[in-house]
């Protein structure tokens, strides 16, 4: 990475759907080996009526809708608060939950192979898996939220090893949300009470941290999903502060997505549905002034619809795409990187 | 219970949820009326810290649901360390009662409820000027469509008659100068939010907070008679002419009355209420510290006297049992529970409220208050349930039936009830002899026997009401 690095706003996929196409307050994105994008839906608050919107939606990344599969529900395979998702080499699908306490694993058309994990605080135990990926050999890490800790299991959910305990000391954490690797094999990890970022080795051997609490440049409030290019630089979704920060290896801010949505192909066609509604949003300010009295970010995200608000997971691909999921408005926001 | 421990209970009753065992000793040990200080000041401290809620509970990041905004104001009222804070935002929400119905947007009341905890406490004069600067009030009475050239009277109307007066207070031509007052305050993009309000559009991407503009352009700027008063008045002066009326300070105290001391008025203490008004110059806190500390409100009279609207119900038996302390997919299911027992919080009946006192009981939702709040403290897993047992043993490994029952309206917050329920509880628990904690192999017993006593106490007349 060098200073002539460009970061733009590409386009926008998705709007709110309950079921079919359309996404319900998703909350991660996975891309499988082709480059479809599997989209995960949390959809709450967990009424009968709205088990159903609990889902996974494939689409392309031009939105060519093309499929569900899962549905809420404490059964086997079925989602309560679905909160990550990954593939591994042979493609199948990893589903992690924190309400159920485990990872189900789908195959692309969402027949179901297996599911691992139950609830508690000893060694192989979960307490809320909050974000998970996947290395080269195909062991899986996971955040463990309210265990606070990452812990390292083989795809099968054989337990492989943890670190982390509950505190704010280097290699400690306080509530940890997102996971992600460089190229390196090194482990990152949004320590989300803690406002900041922690690197380990494989192992789990502390690093390195960025961060403060704040919403200055480099400073994290609640921090969630992340990811890492292959330059080391790293993307934290600023959940608190509602915007993405893209930080270097050495700590600088690159950039600072705070959301740029314009309306997407599935909006569109919406609008041209309801053309009365379409006129008047058209006639509208879709960037009013507003003064929050307090919460300042989030409120502002309330009233403007092009930002980001809640951005959950970050997620690159091979083409120099940033995949911002915007749980709360139901969307990702679509970068590019380039020189 | 001594009458310091059932005074303070009284207190927390109605400045509050109710107390656990552990909040009355620490209240206890603070004093009276270091306890009505307390209350009154919830700006002494950070406020309840709600982002794990938030993580959590993705639907109650953005409150675009009803359900979703009920759960999360139940979690305040259950997990505040300022009760009043909750309970005096439950009793404007009530008076200036906005619903979901007519907005289509959960969110939209949750802001209102926000000035209530702000200003809630405060001069009523700001409390009516962020009432009538309050998008979701504009949307609720029409103010929107309040234009200089073709005045709607429905918020006019309303601010009057259910917000600070009362009928008998006001001629038509009082409403008519009043609509016209508030000419030109409006919310921004009114066409775009009505429509999809009008068709409860959530395309393409959820709900859009709405924003209040002041259009002076559509502003009727020409002289007004208000209330004998001539002038070419905007909003502000009709509210500054508003709060100086005695009419508004007895409308105020009589609600005020109504919500935190007896469903029976009481003109006396009502005038000391107004007059602290008059005096105040409206100040809630100034009239609420008159209240706490008044002979009308520690009166043995008016303790037990008011029935628990379901809002304070399931908030209430949720402390006491000790549930939904963290985050919990289940608390929506609470929320449920008060809208089956007839209050769905955030979306009132209509702009009148709810009407209160005994027509809260009926025989469905008697059976609803019951069955919700048996199945809270019947949970001996719960924590609440828990310290109330651990209470239960202190000291003591055999309890005779009288005693056993004595200890558990104690520890279910003071509840005070009839001998004729006294007798019939303590006839239960004779039935099943002395309450043993002495033998290991009667613990789970006898823990299933209090939890059991707990859930016949809640099933009392005397626990449905403060």
């Amino acid at each position: 990475m060098t200073a002539t690095t460009t970061f733009t706003y590409s386009h926008t996929v998705g709007f709110l759907a309950n079921q079919g196409r359309g996404f319900n307050n998703p909350v991660d994105v996975a891309l499988d080996s082709q480059g479809i994008l599997y989209v995960l839906n949390r959809a709450g608050p967990e009424t009968a009526l709205r088990m159903p919107y609990k889902r996974v939606v494939m689409c392309t990344v031009d939105e060519d809708y093309l499929g569900e599969l899962g549905t809420g529900g404490t059964g086997d395979g079925e989602f309560w608060w679905p909160s990550a998702l990954a593939f591994d080499s042979d493609d199948r699908l990893y589903v992690a939950d924190e309400a159920l306490q485990r990872v189900s694993i789908f195959t692309k058309s969402g027949e179901l192979l297996g599911q691992w994990g139950e609830q508690g605080p000893r060694d192989g135990q979960l307490d809320r898996p909050s974000a998970m990926v996947f290395d080269s050999e195909d062991n899986i890490y996971l955040t463990d939220s309210l265990n606070h800790r990452v812990q390292k299991f083989g795809k099968d959910g054989a337990f492989l090893g943890n670190w982390g305990e509950e505190g704010d000391g280097p290699g400690q954490f306080n509530m940890p949300w997102g996971v992600a690797l460089d190229g390196n094999g090194d482990v990152y990890v949004s320590d989300w009470r803690n406002d900041r970022v922690q690197k380990f080795d494989p192992s789990g051997r502390y690093l390195a941290q960025w961060g403060s609490s704040g919403d200055g440049e480099g400073q994290f409030k609640r921090p969630s999903g992340l990811a890492v290019d292959p330059d080391g630089n790293i993307y934290v979704c600023d959940w608190g502060n509602e915007r993405v920060q893209v930080l270097s290896p050495s700590g600088q801010v690159l950039a600072c997505f705070r959301g740029d949505s314009v309306t997407s192909t599935w909006a569109t066609a919406y609008f041209e549905a309801n053309p009365d509604e379409g006129a008047a949003r058209l006639a509208a300010d879709l960037e009013p002034e507003v003064n929050p009295r307090s919460d300042r970010h989030r409120e502002t995200s309330a009233n403007v619809e092009k930002l980001l608000w809640g951005p959950t997971s970050v997620k690159l691909d091979g083409q120099g795409r940033i995949y911002i999921v915007d749980s709360l408005r139901h969307r990702l926001q679509i970068y590019r990187r380039g020189s | 219970m001594d009458e310091q421990k059932a005074l303070t209970a009284h207190l927390l009753r109605r400045a509050g949820f109710g107390a656990t065992p552990k909040e009355l000793d620490e209240y206890l040990e603070l004093g009276y009326e270091a306890t009505v200080e307390k209350l009154l000041h919830p700006d002494q401290a950070p406020p309840l810290d709600d982002d794990v809620v938030r993580r959590y509970h993705i639907d109650q990041n953005s409150l675009m649901l009803i359900e979703s905004s009920q759960a999360y104001w139940l979690y305040r009222m259950i997990n505040t360390p300022f009760p009043l804070q909750e309970k005096i935002t439950l009793f404007w929400h009530g008076l200036f009662a906005t619903a979901y119905g007519k907005l289509n947007h959960a969110k939209g009341v949750v802001n209102q409820t926000n000035i209530f905890r702000r200003s809630g406490l405060g001069s009523f004069r700001t409390l009516l000027l962020e009432l009538a600067r309050d998008p979701a009030m504009i949307f609720w009475l029409d103010n929107k469509d309040n234009h200089k050239a073709a005045p709607n009277e429905n918020f006019g109307r309303e601010l009057l008659e259910l917000f600070s007066m009362g009928i008998g207070n006001y001629t038509e031509d009082d409403v008519k100068s009043c609509a016209r007052a508030f000419t030109g305050w409006t919310i921004a993009n009114a066409d775009y939010m009505s429509i999809r309000a009008s068709r409860d559009s959530i395309w393409p991407h959820g709900r859009l907070d709405w924003q209040f503009v002041y259009d002076p352009e559509d502003h009727d700027d020409t002289t007004k008679i208000f209330l004998g008063q001539t002038g070419r008045f905007n909003g502000e002066d009709v509210i500054d002419i508003i709060c100086a009326q005695p009419a508004c300070a007895w409308f105020v105290a009589s609600k005020l009355y109504d919500f935190f001391v007896s469903d029976t008025p009481d003109e006396a203490a009502i005038q000391t209420l107004a007059d602290e008004f008059q005096r105040s110059h409206g100040n809630i806190e100034s009239v609420l510290r008159t209240m706490f500390l008044s002979g009308f409100f520690r009166s043995e009279q008016v303790r037990f006297a008011r029935v628990k609207s379901p809002a304070e119900m399931v908030a209430g038996t949720a402390r006491l049992a000790g549930s939904h302390r963290t985050t919990d997919w289940s608390i929506v299911g609470l929320a449920m529970d008060a809208n089956f027992m007839g209050q769905e919080i955030l979306n009132p009946p209509s702009v009148e409220g709810w009407h209160t006192g005994t027509e809260w009981i009926d025989t469905g939702s008697l059976v609803e208050r019951i069955n919700s709040a048996a199945q809270e403290v019947g949970n001996t897993g719960l924590a609440g349930v828990k310290e109330i047992i651990r209470r239960m043993r202190d000291g003591q490994d055999v309890l005779s039936p009288q005693d056993f029952v004595d200890r558990c309206l104690d520890l279910a917050g003071g509840v005070k009830v009839t001998e004729a329920t006294n007798r019939h509880l303590t006839g239960y628990a004779a039935s099943q002899g002395d309450l043993r904690f002495d033998r290991d192999e009667l613990v789970a017993c006898s823990e299933q026997r209090v939890a059991d006593m707990l859930q016949l106490i809640v099933a009392t007349r005397e626990y449905q009401l403060a």
